[in-house]
């Protein structure tokens, strides 16, 4: 996350500006703690991203806001590791003669081809349980398709083995090789084609990016994690959302797409002679080749858009209702979620989170919660179907009153304010004013527990308007990234009818196994797709990855529960893993979605 | 009508043991030196045996447990759920029934739950009344079973098919399985109907704090939530429905309350009615039916007026009639509203219980009416318990 300007601070200057991993705080981190346990020598790439680190500050505002972290402790370590060891006379390594990496210089740049261990190894590794880590020779960053061309046609020719990276959030082991790694994040051109609601996107533009643009410009992209790049997104499984409802996946995505093929050549998705990556087979693939653009659908906005969060007390409940919803077409944007979104999303503390977890699940009685995101007709059709829901204003009420939910006194009467019907009490017309009035949101209050040296900074924070406006959380997605805050989050996503009693069944299997292995679990989402038809469940698993032990017991949980998803597939001709997905996510989601054997 | 056989009885079968009206039965029973066979579940959270023992120590008579004997049943299963030998020596004993468990919902979305508990366990339970052929089925009913209809209703088997709720109608149903079974069986019985019972009139303690207490409850939320607009911001969001502190230090709370007519709220304090059970079931005569009710109900003009002193609040005002399409509800109404719909037809209640069968049990002994002072203790001891949450450390 610290790649993208999400908290509106600018981004970390040196990274910015050097492009490499390394030059940011997550790749200085990584560096500092293989200096520290003497996994690699001081070399001079590691002089220049110490030196270029000025402490300012940017990413313990970027990081305390998901993890609860503050890096610049450590990146004051880093500068002052290299110090002692140039003030005690260290040796600093020099980068070795090398033709191939005279060569690829040659190609992209002095600057942006290197062999430096310092750089390699913040290229190294990633939190996946199922591969280890590989030290690349190579850490590429080309700037454009023909350099990426000159690129692959070297490497094949040195018979170097490759891994293409866009901002590292694939948490598999793929962008990694003991070849080269190809670093796209140089590549962040964004072209509006207004006219033909498209945007032609680089490889290096993050989800987050393009949509912020897509924004400013009065329309809506529909993206994923907000660090994710969008190219390599579709990529590896296509783009999902809760806005796939209305929006699809996969190939439903993007218009065209430029390539560039394993053999260095370059082509267009739309050229008649291109390699059909439309068609899908249910296999484990490979890329195709690497992204080199894509020209992304761009979707209407209308001033009226709100958010209906409906509380429900079983999956079962939420599941009829967004399934209704996706069948009659209402709402852009439909995600049954865990009753853990109000808590661990909303809350900026993991005490604060822990404190009001409960409160949702015993006192609220919501276990499930259905988002229908909508214009002020879908959002009226929500009311008309008989339910009553937590509104904008009634989200920001409970974000920035979260602290005093745990003390309201009038929570205690929620059973007989839902006497008669469940959660009846929000269609009460002057309840968020007694809401309001109860719990005394304030942008103040909710950061009371933040790290007093950025108290101040978060309190301004959550005075912006937007990051308590439920649909601007949910285009961006910035508060998601908080589920990630304790441990590594694992996906486990499959593709399968809205079948209650299947996706009940599949919900308690993913939930025996990891409980098996003493893993921490739970349910993520669930989206309808193609008019409610179908929808794709995450359900996740937690990863402490330091933990060899954990690790292990992680493989297995994963083997199972993929050995349980083939059964369901095999049983029900229905349940697609998205195993089966990856490097095939231009293609048409109807191909994934249905058989016709 | 028969008197059931003479002989002191010293032992008595007892469903509902957990729960408010339950649990008052066995303590009074105990007290009379009594033993009574718990049948019954254990909660998710307790043992069967962990949860009686909790309001033994609440009663103050955990010394008597001995004189307790535990059954872990389920009524919707075959023999109570029990094995062959336990059912078979529990019938053995021929003791007299008092079946007090209910569901006590109101609402209709959980009407096949109320409806399973309330009728559909009667099956087991009826079977095992006839297999022992117990001296005496007594079940404890309601009041409003009566349904509604006419203003005065008599100690007599249901003939209405109108009913207020859910609840209402399946001790209606019940009463008349019951009423059908027993004859049938020549197994004598008893209805036993209370009103609305709230808590104890002398020393004001409770376990249940709904019905009288949902309103105050209301009443004070609402209050206490402007109280802090008034102090921490100068009343600003109060001012708007036009709440301000009097000069007085109370807190004028404008709410006009709409009951539909001018009734009566018919309520009984839990000693009371845990005593005139006793009577009953001491020298019970089959097939009779009484009501356990109020001679001279409350109105919810009284119940405001002390709601408003308990409270220090002016302003509510008791409307009988409905709301004008032109009048608009302020929030603490409209929130006052939404938590007494359930309850509307109890608080403008018209109907006349008639209560010979229980005054010639009673001699004619009244309960007490709601005073202030009685409302002030139980209310008092509401707060104390915090509504339910602190019962077990009061």
């Amino acid at each position: 996350m610290c790649k993208i300007d999400f908290l509106d601070t600018g981004l970390c200057k040196s990274g910015a500006e050097k492009h490499y991993v390394s030059f940011y705080p997550q790749g200085r981190m990584d560096l500092y703690a293989a200096l520290a346990e003497n996994r690699i020598p001081v070399t001079e790439k590691c002089i220049e991203i110490a030196d270029t680190c000025d402490l300012c500050g940017i990413c313990d505002y970027q990081c305390y806001f998901v993890t609860e972290m503050k890096p610049s402790l450590v990146m004051k370590a880093l500068k002052e590791h290299i110090k002692l060891h140039l003030d005690s006379g260290g040796e600093i390594l020099a980068a070795e003669s090398d033709s191939i990496l005279d060569g690829l210089k040659e190609i992209v740049g002095d600057y942006w081809a290197t062999s430096d261990r310092a750089v390699a190894l913040t290229y190294s590794h990633d939190p996946s349980p199922v591969a280890g880590p590989r030290l690349p020779e190579y850490v590429i960053m080309p700037d454009s398709t023909s350099e990426i061309s000159a690129v692959i046609k070297a490497l094949n020719s040195h018979k170097i083995p490759y891994a293409v990276r866009g901002n590292g959030s694939s948490v598999m082991g793929f962008v990694m090789s003991e070849g080269a790694v190809i670093d796209l994040g140089r590549m962040k051109s964004i072209e509006f084609d207004e006219k033909n609601w498209m945007v032609k996107v680089g490889p290096g533009v993050a989800a987050f990016e393009l949509q912020k643009a897509a924004v400013k410009r009065g329309f809506r992209v529909n993206v994923a994690e907000p660090s994710a790049l969008v190219c390599a997104n579709i990529m590896c499984s296509g783009i999902f959302s809760l806005f796939s409802a209305s929006y699809g996946t996969a190939a439903d995505n993007y218009i065209d797409a430029e390539f560039v093929g394993h053999d260095g050549e370059v082509f267009r998705l739309s050229d008649k002679s291109a390699p059909n990556l439309f068609a899908y087979k249910k296999e484990d693939s490979t890329v195709p080749g690497i992204c080199s653009s894509a020209y992304i659908r761009l979707h209407p906005v209308t001033s009226d858009e709100g958010a209906a969060f409906v509380p429900f007390d079983s999956l079962e409940g939420a599941l009829d209702f967004a399934r209704d919803c996706a069948m009659r077409r209402i709402g852009l944007a439909i995600g049954v979620l865990g009753g853990e979104y109000l808590s661990v999303f909303l809350s900026p503390t993991k005490k604060l989170a822990a404190e009001v977890k409960d409160i949702f699940r015993e006192k609220l009685k919501i276990e499930y919660l259905v988002l229908v995101i909508g214009d002020k007709f879908a959002l009226r059709s929500v009311k008309e179907m008989g339910y009553n829901y937590f509104d904008n204003r009634m989200m920001r009420i409970l974000n920035l009153g979260l602290p005093s939910l745990s003390s309201a006194k009038w929570l205690d009467i929620i059973d007989e304010l839902s006497a008669e019907k469940p959660y009846s009490y929000l269609g009460l017309k002057h309840f968020p004013d007694l809401a309001e009035l109860a719990l005394e949101p304030s942008p103040a209050k909710l950061v009371r527990d933040v790290d007093p040296e950025l108290r101040s900074f978060f309190e301004k924070l959550y005075s912006k308007p937007e990051m308590t406006d439920p649909v601007w959380l949910n285009m961006f997605r910035v508060v998601s990234s908080r589920m990630g805050r304790e441990k590594h989050v694992i996906p486990m996503i499959i593709y399968l009818p809205i079948d209650n009693k299947l996706i009940s069944e599949i919900n308690s299997e993913f939930k025996r196994i990891a409980d098996s292995h003493g893993l921490k679990n739970d349910y993520g989402f669930i989206t309808p797709l193609d008019d409610g038809k179908r929808c794709v469940f995450e359900y996740d698993y937690y990863l402490d990855q330091n933990d060899p032990d954990e690790r292990m017991k992680m493989q297995q949980a994963m083997m199972e529960a993929g050995m349980m998803i083939e059964r369901y597939s095999a049983e029900t001709g229905t349940v697609t893993w998205i195993r089966y997905v990856f490097s095939q996510g231009f293609s048409r989601k109807e191909s994934f979605l249905y058989s016709t054997q | 009508m028969t008197r059931i056989k003479k002989g002191v009885i010293d032992k008595y079968l007892l469903t509902g043991a957990t729960g408010f009206l339950g649990s008052h039965i066995m303590a009074g029973l105990l007290l009379k030196g009594k033993s009574v066979v718990i049948i019954g579940r254990s909660s998710a959270e307790l043992p069967l045996k962990e949860r009686i023992r909790k309001l033994l120590r609440w009663f103050g008579i955990e010394h008597l447990e001995g004189f307790l004997e535990f059954h872990e049943t389920d009524f919707l299963k075959k023999n109570l759920g029990l094995g062959n030998d336990e059912y078979e020596h529990l019938c053995i004993e021929r003791l007299p029934i008092i079946h007090c468990a209910s569901d006590t919902s109101f609402a209709e979305k959980n009407r096949e739950r109320v409806m399973k508990s309330n009728v559909g366990s009667l099956t087991e339970i009826l079977n095992f009344a006839c297999r022992s052929k117990t001296r005496c089925f007594h079940f404890i009913s309601t009041a409003f079973a009566a349904g509604t209809g006419t203003t005065e209703y008599h100690e007599t088997p249901v003939n209405s098919a109108n009913f207020t709720n859910v609840y209402e109608e399946s001790k209606a149903h019940a009463e008349n399985i019951i009423t059908v079974r027993c004859i049938e069986n020549e197994v004598p019985y008893t209805i036993i109907r209370p009103s609305i019972v709230y808590g104890d009139s002398v020393n004001g303690r409770s376990l249940k704090f709904n019905a009288l207490y949902v309103p105050v409850r209301a009443t004070l939320v609402i209050r206490d939530i402007y109280l802090v607009d008034v102090r921490k911001n100068n009343g600003q969001k109060a001012a708007e429905c036009g709440i301000h502190l009097d000069i007085d230090g109370a807190l004028h709370l404008p709410m006009k309350i709409f009951i539909p007519d001018k009734g009566k709220i018919n309520l009984i304090p839990v000693d009371y009615f845990t005593k005139t059970v006793l009577s009953i079931i001491e020298k019970p005569i089959s097939g009779t039916f009484y009501h356990i009710t109020s001679n001279n109900p409350a109105n919810m003009e009284r119940l405001a007026a002390y709601t408003q002193r308990l409270l220090n609040i002016t302003g509510i005002e008791v409307v009988i009639g409905t709301p004008g399409s032109d009048e608009t509800r302020n929030a603490p109404e409209e929130l006052f509203d939404h938590l007494i719909k359930p309850y509307m037809p109890y608080i403008s209640d018209k109907r006349i219980f008639k209560r010979e069968n229980t005054d010639r049990v009673t001699c004619s002994a009244y309960p007490p009416d709601l005073s202030y002072e009685i409302f002030e203790k139980c209310m008092a001891f509401a707060i104390s318990a915090d509504w339910g949450k602190k019962l077990f450390y009061s």
